[in-house]
């Protein structure tokens, strides 16, 4: 338990070193640099595949639901979401709607 | 205060409900999670420190892909700060305003702080920005309750606005060349590089998949 709460302290220290950090450079350096464009690469590629592999390789609770139900809702709220000009709240209503509905008929209600 | 509940912030608390029963779902402990609220408040990040700690993955590496979710922070902070910043302000109180810079906050801000005079500016943003810290806190635990308390299906459905809420957003949001590419490497780096090391793969994923898109979008260029 320690070790739990030692390791989300660090993981706050690490994420507030960046902001910290861009108060210091402010106003010194420039931020074209090839670098940030790397790193806002990485940022975006790591999330990316993170949130992909949940859905399709999921542990915990979503373990028990099937491939085809996750893929199923998570195409519909795709649609959702850019038929009503990307409304995230009505997208992922649509999403957890369709999954819990999915469930449901499968389990036989 | 009051601008602050609108649409983003509601998006954000979705996002931060998603995370608790995520967090539940996964047997991720509820103070747990609610410190990582309280002290990364940046939801890919701790999304990402979720998963690996249930992964097993070494504390070490966990830090560094938490860190590396967040490097997105030095640009915004660089691109805010000259506009809060007053000749008359200490420091120190800015260094604990940053520490609540997160994409909503600072999107509202960059758009709002023009239009108000300087020394209104911080109080603005603390305001805005402790609101929204504040609810992202209280729909951690709400998420965490109500997949703890409802049934089954809805659990997994709740637990599902998890990764969802990235997809959508991902998705939708995202309008540079680069982003767009990145996140289509990402998307197949990451699910197979999991196949092969589930503790290394968000990390590995991120770097492989990224590296990748910089250097395809770079090659695109030059042709």
């Amino acid at each position: 338990m320690p070790e739990l709460a030692l390791l989300v302290v660090a993981c706050g220290l690490a994420t507030y070193l960046w902001r910290g950090l861009g108060m210091l450079v402010s106003g010194r350096v420039s931020m074209d640099s090839e670098f940030f464009v790397w790193a806002g690469c990485v940022a975006y590629a790591l999330i990316a595949g993170l949130a992909v592999r949940i859905l399709l390789l999921p542990t915990g609770t979503l373990a028990a639901t099937s491939l085809s139900d996750r893929l199923f809702a998570c195409a519909l709220a795709l649609v959702v979401y850019f038929v009503f000009r990307r409304n995230l709240f009505v997208g992922i209503a649509a999403g957890f709607v369709a999954l819990v509905t999915l469930l449901a008929t499968r389990s036989g209600f | 205060m009051r601008e602050s509940i609108g649409v983003p912030s509601m998006v954000l608390a979705a996002g931060y409900l998603g995370f608790g029963a995520l967090a539940n779902g996964s047997q991720f402990p509820l103070w747990a999670a609610l410190l990582s609220t309280v002290t990364i408040f940046a939801l890919p990040g701790q999304l990402a420190m979720l998963e690996m700690s249930i992964a097993g993955a070494v504390p070490v590496v966990i830090v560094i892909t938490v860190s590396l979710t967040a490097a997105r922070f030095l640009p915004m902070t660089v691109a805010l700060l000259p506009m809060l910043r007053s000749p008359d302000r200490v420091s120190w109180r800015l260094y604990t305003a940053v520490h609540l810079l997160a994409m909503t906050g600072w999107a509202a801000s960059m758009r709002r702080c023009p239009e108000l005079p300087l020394e209104q500016r911080l109080p603005w943003f603390v305001g805005f920005a402790l609101t929204n810290w504040v609810a992202c806190i209280v729909f951690t635990v709400i998420g965490y309750g109500l997949a703890e308390s409802l049934p089954p299906l809805v659990r997994q459905g709740l637990v599902f606005i998890g990764p969802l809420y990235f997809v959508l957003i991902l998705t939708g949001e995202t309008r540079t060349r680069h982003g767009a590419v990145a996140l289509a490497c990402g998307a197949v780096a990451g699910p197979l590089i999991h196949l092969a090391t589930p503790q290394w793969s968000v990390l590995l994923g991120g770097l492989i998949g990224g590296t990748l898109a910089w250097g395809l979008v770079r090659g695109m260029q030059r042709a």
